[in-house]
């Protein structure tokens, strides 16, 4: 598996032609101080723009993307969400840049579900696996570039003069003889009611007449989102909407039998109904909270499911728990499923050198975004239903929600309002979100519902990443140097466990981390034990490397220290040849000053360690060094991270940079402080209060160095957090002189 | 009442003796040469329900989402784990070939059908006191009523030759007086029902009367001075339901007292702890005369100002302590403004009646300070009031603070505003932390059918 | 009841024992303060009672009484809570920004309190989570707005 590849989702909803004269309506915010706001979503398009939109390859269809207003701004409906990854202003700074507009002058929203649309690479469309900008870099450009010409074309009608003695500079046409300018908002009317030319008609900038790319251009959601007008789905509101709040079986596979106190609730003042769903009670109201009490209220006799309903559902039994799963996962037997191999690891085990094993763990995590799932659900009378949620994959959505809703998927319109954070939460997932309940409720009432899962609630459903338990062993050279590694994780994957176990292959997604890595170790192999789990599984973060490469790098510091090697050394001699990862690796040890394991003492006292660690994930290059002491209560104190990431080529510094404190920040939360656990087939946190995540006084200071090799462009929203945890186990292994080999840190007793 | 057995195994243990006559000899009851009606009226059954609420049956034998009143609580002990029992009237794993009079000696004498003692883990030395009307209507509530279930007994994981009931008798002979309450002349018929309710079928000294070495209840009425004087018991503090101003109700009205058995929260206090469990299921279902008469009777039992201090008064000067300029330096100061501040508020009193105050608590004054650490480790469940939950509940802080940092919030809490409830230290915490485990966040009902 | 909010005195009809987030965000129908965790574990719902932070999820109407709420819609309107606003968007502070709100009240009632807080009193004050990682950017607006300077040069956005 390359990392290039779009691996997230392999059935790809085509997405359905787009309904264009139903695109308009209103999300209405009618309060004290707002006043009315409203948005409309969606572009309205006239009959002949919106002819051959079938036939147009995606991201071609420039009417369908953009909308310049008499004002000069230009709307740019994204085909990838907004959900605090900056995507928004990268887009409108690649699309900007060849249109000539300042990305300052842009309105971005997320595109409707449609076939125009699927512009990774040409052929589908996730927010995720940190595809975006580099899955669609060239077509994105291409269809400002598009845009740009088709203004040309309508100034030289206007104008009547040959288009090639026009230019534009931002926001404008020039006709450079006469020095006439009109600008685009004059001219969009007539322009985007013209054939789109040719894609390979236009001609791209040369990088180094670039104006806004590679600028570290500010984000154009931040003012709304620092002054609360940013909208969620959570937010969102029509007329004569409903609220609902549902009770969640307490187990996966759990039915809802009897309501004991079900007249009780009914007759609670704001009640409008009850409802029994798939795994749920739900309780719609005229307000959410009364529905929420509601919700909480009802005596629900939960039922098994049958043998033959368990056979088809991931079934959570009552006695499962965390620890003797991880125990389970210990135990797994074989050699498993190879999933690289170089070398021959049968003979390499038999040299003079050292030989050494252990067993690593990686935890369940939440992803734990701050804004729970929601979904708002209206049929129209026309049959067609509208729907806002949460999702990072529109016409994935929309084909489920058609069959739901048993209507065809253009009946569907979905939309997508900003994230709250999704971090993987929000693909398909069996279960895991509420659009099934909103519809059927919607359904049920007649009325618009908007589904609020509380916190409880999300937490109750919200997919987790996999448990692993992987068990390494390792080979020596008579000089200490390691000849051979071997990594077999017993563990199911995130795809597997969303697509179905093929017994003959291993799920790249279960290995991607503990495969994949640059070190030249001449004999090596990666397996998979398949071990079925019963808990719903998801992609996290950085997915397989947000464990994987902790355990790897984990291991690999223990080999350094049994060849008595520095870890820093090592990897360089090992990377030796790689140009890309030894100048990486040399930039992560500047930006921290150089390169000094420790432990030593800090100007405040304070015993301290660095550590080191590489991770290759999504196509770019990170590295990391992480600088922890022990505070007296025996807890990790994190205080720097250092990492360098090289993406091969980016658009927007800043972008970057945010995205690497971010991802670092979340890779300093999992490896400290996160963990699900269960006790009785149930997980034992229901809020923050059980599952704290990183708060603010234990947030480190992150300093980030980009790099950029010039390679071919890779992700950059997951690529920074792999690296982190493993930095910091290594540090602190090395400070208390205890190899670390499990996540949270908190959970261990730890000492200098 | 749950889980009095910590300490009584290893008390009974010393305690042997011989005389096995005496031991394992049945008692004598009232009810001998009584039938029991075949056909009880409704409102005799009707009755009997009540009874069942005054005594809080249920609370201890049934388990969440199990079948109403087939035991398999577990209770541990320092000697092993033992569970409640069934007491549906099935004949083979109930109670249901138990007469009247087999059925009076278990409650009111601790023996069962087949002349075992009880562990008193069973509030039977309070429940002597029940009338016989009541028992007599509480036998045909369970006969009757209560839906037969086939649930086979847990048995008890206590070790021989520990697990001999015998010893048990010898205890109860001189522990358990095994008489029904009397009227006392001097005092008024609500004063009189208030104290049957409360030494009786409510056995509110099980947890809030002070007990000896041998596990007794140190005063049964209202004649001892230590009788619901506050107590420790299975990790809670319950604190002194006496005239104390600090450390009991003494700042409380009768209208208070009423309030928060009928509604589970006035504005010196919410239900916690096992008092939620007690409220949940128990008084909130009393009438509002009885309600009145408890509170009635409590209020005339005399504090006792040696044991309970000078009075609390509150003091703003631990504002100046909590502005964020100073909170940081202040140990405990921080954490509670992060994490107890929003909900209790940074001057202590609360959001009365929703969310109690912890300025003047009796729990932030009693020297035990058992509950705060409880409840600051594991929250507290769910108030379920007229069958609606609370809107407010308290979170769980055992993942987030550390031993040190649990202690040194409250130690903290427990002197500021005027609070003099006295330091609590980490080990403290440590021991609690071991051996509890965070309240559920879900809303739990025991249903009586 | 009456509800003092954002410089209106509004009738709202709640129940009293409702979270001031919900009367905010269902009755009144301003969406600007969110719900996060409905447990003052988070501080999304950050609101000002009288100028001083307070969760909205855990405020029962009934105990607001005669307090003035001020919600993130009305910050802008205050010219502390514009300056902080401005040194948000500055150092370019939100991600996906459903904590900003909540961090951007918790900041202003800190400098109502006091216009030059400490290193310190920034740490005390601002405890709101943040799933995204803007915690390193919300020190920087601080001691920025503090007159503290930026932590350490090149560092911020
Ligand atoms: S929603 Fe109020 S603190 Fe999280
Ligand atoms: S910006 Fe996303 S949670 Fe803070």
């Amino acid at each position: 598996m390359k990392d290039n590849d779009p691996v997230l989702m392999e059935d790809v909803a085509e997405g359905a032609p787009r309904n264009l004269s139903r695109r308009q309506f209103l999300v209405t915010s009618a309060g004290v101080a707002s006043g009315a706001l409203v948005i409309g979503m969606g572009i309205p398009l006239t009959p002949a723009r919106a002819a051959g939109t079938d036939q147009m390859a995606p991201g071609t269809n420039v009417p369908a993307f953009l909308e310049i207003r008499p004002d000069n701004r230009v709307r740019l409906l994204s085909p990838f969400n907004e959900g605090g990854q900056g995507i928004f202003t990268g887009m409108a700074q690649i699309v900007g840049e060849e249109l000539d507009a300042d990305p300052e002058s842009f309105i971005v929203e997320n595109a409707p579900a449609g076939h125009d649309y699927l512009v990774v690479f040409g052929k589908m469309r996730i927010t995720g696996g940190s595809l975006s900008t580099r899955s669609s870099y060239d077509t994105m450009r291409r269809l400002g570039a598009l845009g740009r010409q088709m203004l040309l074309e309508a100034a030289a009608a206007q104008l009547n003069v040959a288009v090639d003695s026009l230019t534009t500079e931002p926001g404008q046409v020039v006709h450079t003889v006469s020095g006439q300018k009109i600008a685009y908002g004059d001219l969009a009317k007539a322009a985007l009611d013209l054939p789109v030319p040719d894609p390979k008609s236009v001609k791209l900038k040369d990088p180094k007449d670039f104006r806004w790319i590679k600028q570290p251009f500010k984000r154009l959601d931040v003012p709304d989102k620092a002054t609360g007008k940013a909208i969620y789905a959570m937010d969102c509101k029509v007329e004569g909407m409903l609220h609902a709040a549902v009770q969640h079986a307490p187990r996966l596979g759990l039915k809802p039998g009897d309501i004991r106190n079900l007249a009780d609730v009914q007759a609670m003042k704001g009640v409008h109904s009850v409802h029994k769903l798939d795994g749920a009670v739900a309780v719609v109201a005229e307000r959410f909270w009364v529905a929420k009490l509601g919700a909480d209220a009802l005596q629900v006799d939960w039922q098994e499911p049958t043998e033959a309903e368990k056979a088809k559902i991931r079934y959570m039994p009552a006695d499962f728990s965390t620890e003797a799963f991880a125990r389970h996962l210990t135990e797994a037997k074989g050699d498993g499923t190879e999933a690289e191999s170089h070398g021959n690891i049968k003979t390499a085990f038999d040299g003079p050198g050292k030989v050494i094993s252990a067993t690593y763990h990686s935890q369940y995590v939440h992803h734990a975004q701050l804004e729970p799932a929601s979904t708002l659900a209206r049929f129209n009378a026309d049959g067609t239903l509208d729907i806002w949620l949460p999702n990072q994959a529109p016409e994935q959505f929309q084909a489920q929600i058609a069959k739901v809703a048993g209507l065809k998927p253009e009946q569907v319109n979905v939309n997508s309002p900003l994230l709250g954070g999704f971090f993987g939460r929000h693909f398909l997932y069996p279960g895991a979100n509420p659009y099934p309940q909103a519809v059927a409720l919607a359904k049920a009432v007649g009325r618009p519902v908007k589904v609020i899962w509380t916190r409880e609630q999300e937490f109750l459903r919200d997919p987790l990443r996999p448990m692993a338990a992987v068990r390494f062993r390792g080979a020596l050279d008579a000089s200490g140097m390691p000849v051979a590694i071997e990594a077999i994780s017993a563990t199911e994957g995130p795809s597997e466990a969303l697509r179905g176990h093929n017994p003959k292959k291993v799920d790249s997604n279960a290995v991607e981390g503990l495969t994949g890595k640059a070190y030249a170790i001449p004999n090596r192999r990666i397996a998979q034990i398949y071990v079925k789990n019963p808990t719903s599984l998801a992609y996290w973060r950085s997915v397989g490397h947000s464990m994987n490469d902790f355990l790897y790098e984990g291991f690999l510091d223990e080999m350094a220290d049994a060849g008595g090697k520095d870890p820093y050394d090592l990897r360089m001699t090992l990377l030796k040849g790689n140009a890309r990862l030894t100048n990486l690796l040399k930039a992560v040890g500047d930006l921290s000053g150089g390169w000094k394991r420790g432990p030593f003492t800090a100007p405040d006292g304070t015993r301290r360690a660095r550590g080191v660690a590489m991770a290759s994930p999504f196509g770019s290059e990170a590295a990391a060094i992480a600088e922890v002491s022990i505070d007296p209560a025996g807890k990790v104190v994190v205080h720097d991270v250092w990492e360098a990431i090289d993406p091969g080529s980016i658009v927007n510094p800043a972008l970057v940079k945010l995205q690497a404190m971010s991802a670092a920040t979340l890779g300093v939360s999992q490896v400290l402080m996160e963990e699900v656990i269960y006790k009785t087939g149930e997980p034992e946190a229901r809020n923050y209060d059980l599952y704290p995540i990183l708060p603010p006084d234990r947030a480190p200071r992150i300093h980030v160095r980009i790099v950029e090799s010039g390679a071919q462009m890779g992700g950059v929203g997951e690529p920074p957090l792999p690296a982190v945890p493993a930095a910091i186990g290594n540090a602190v292994s090395h400070l208390t002189g205890k190899r670390v080999r499990s996540m949270p840190l908190d959970k261990l007793t730890l000492a200098t | 009442m749950k889980k009095v057995l910590t300490t009584f195994i290893a008390a009974i243990i010393v305690v042997a003796g011989a005389l096995a006559w005496y031991v394992t000899r049945k008692p004598a009851s009232p009810f001998d040469t009584v039938a029991a009606a075949s056909a009880p009226s409704a409102d005799l059954i009707a009755e009997g329900k009540y009874v069942a609420r005054t005594a809080d049956c249920v609370a201890c034998h049934s388990v969440p989402g199990g079948q109403p009143f087939a035991g398999g609580l577990k209770m541990g002990t320092p000697l092993g784990d033992i569970y409640t029992t069934n007491i549906t009237p099935d004949p083979k794993d109930g109670i249901g070939a138990y007469t009247l009079a087999d059925f009076d000696r278990a409650i009111r004498q601790g023996v069962a059908k087949d002349g075992h003692r009880l562990y008193p883990a069973m509030p039977y030395p309070s429940y002597s006191k029940m009338s016989d009307a009541d028992i007599r209507a509480l036998y045909a509530y369970f006969m009757h009523d209560v839906k037969p279930q086939a649930v086979a007994n847990t048995p008890s994981a206590i070790p021989s030759p520990m697990n001999m009931r015998w010893p048990i008798a010898l205890w109860n002979a001189a522990f358990a007086p095994s008489r029904p309450y009397s009227n006392v002349k001097a005092h008024d018929a609500e004063w009189n029902r208030g104290a049957y309710l409360v030494q009786g079928p409510g056995h509110c000294g099980s947890c809030h009367t002070p007990r000896g070495a041998a596990f007794n209840e140190k005063g049964m009425t209202q004649n001892s001075k230590l009788y619901l004087s506050g107590a420790l018991l299975d990790g809670w503090y319950a604190p002194s339901l006496r005239s104390d101003p600090n450390t009991g109700l003494g700042r409380w009205t009768e209208a208070d007292i009423y309030a928060f058995l009928k509604n589970g929260r006035n504005g010196h206090g919410v239900v916690f702890g096992s008092m939620l469990e007690a409220y949940n299921n128990s008084t909130q279902f009393l009438s509002d005369a009885d309600l009145h008469a408890i509170a009635h009777y409590l209020k005339s039992l005399p504090g006792d100002p040696a044991r309970d201090g000078a009075p609390f008064a509150y003091s703003d000067a631990t504002m100046a302590q909590l502005t964020p300029a100073q909170r940081m330096s202040v140990p405990g100061a921080q954490i509670f403004a992060a994490k107890c501040s929003f909900c209790h508020k940074l001057d202590g009193k609360g959001q009365d009646p929703w969310i109690p105050p912890l300025a003047g608590a009796t729990s932030s004054l009693v020297p035990d300070a058992a509950s705060q650490i409880n409840v600051v480790l594991n929250g507290s469940g769910r108030v379920m009031a007229n069958g609606m939950p609370d809107s407010y509940r308290m979170p769980p802080y055992r993942a987030q603070l550390s031993d040190k940092e649990v202690a040194e919030v409250l130690t903290f809490v427990r002197k500021a505003w005027g609070n003099h409830g006295g330091p609590v230290d980490a080990k403290g915490v440590a021991a609690l932390r071991a051996r509890t485990d965070p309240a559920s966040p879900q809303v739990i009902v025991l249903q009586m059918r | 009841m009456k509800l003092k909010i954002n410089g209106h005195s509004v009738e709202v009809t709640s129940d009293p024992d409702t979270p001031l987030l919900w009367v905010i965000r269902d009755e009144l129908g301003m969406t600007g303060t969110k719900f996060g965790c409905g447990l003052a574990q988070c501080g999304a719902c950050s609101v000002m009672l009288d100028g001083k932070v307070a969760r909205s999820c855990v405020t029962p109407l009934s105990s607001v009484g005669a307090a003035e709420v001020t919600t993130i819609e009305a910050v802008e309107a205050d010219p502390v809570g514009q300056r902080v606003v401005e040194k948000w968007i500055a150092h370019q502070v939100p991600q996906c920004g459903y904590c900003q709100s909540g961090q951007v009240v918790a900041a202003t009632a800190l400098l109502k309190e006091n216009p030059k807080p400490s290193r310190d009193d920034i740490a005390a004050a601002m405890v709101n989570l943040c799933r995204c990682g803007t915690y390193n950017r919300i020190s920087d607006a601080m001691l920025d707005l503090a007159g503290l300077g930026t932590a350490k040069d090149g560092e911020t956005l």
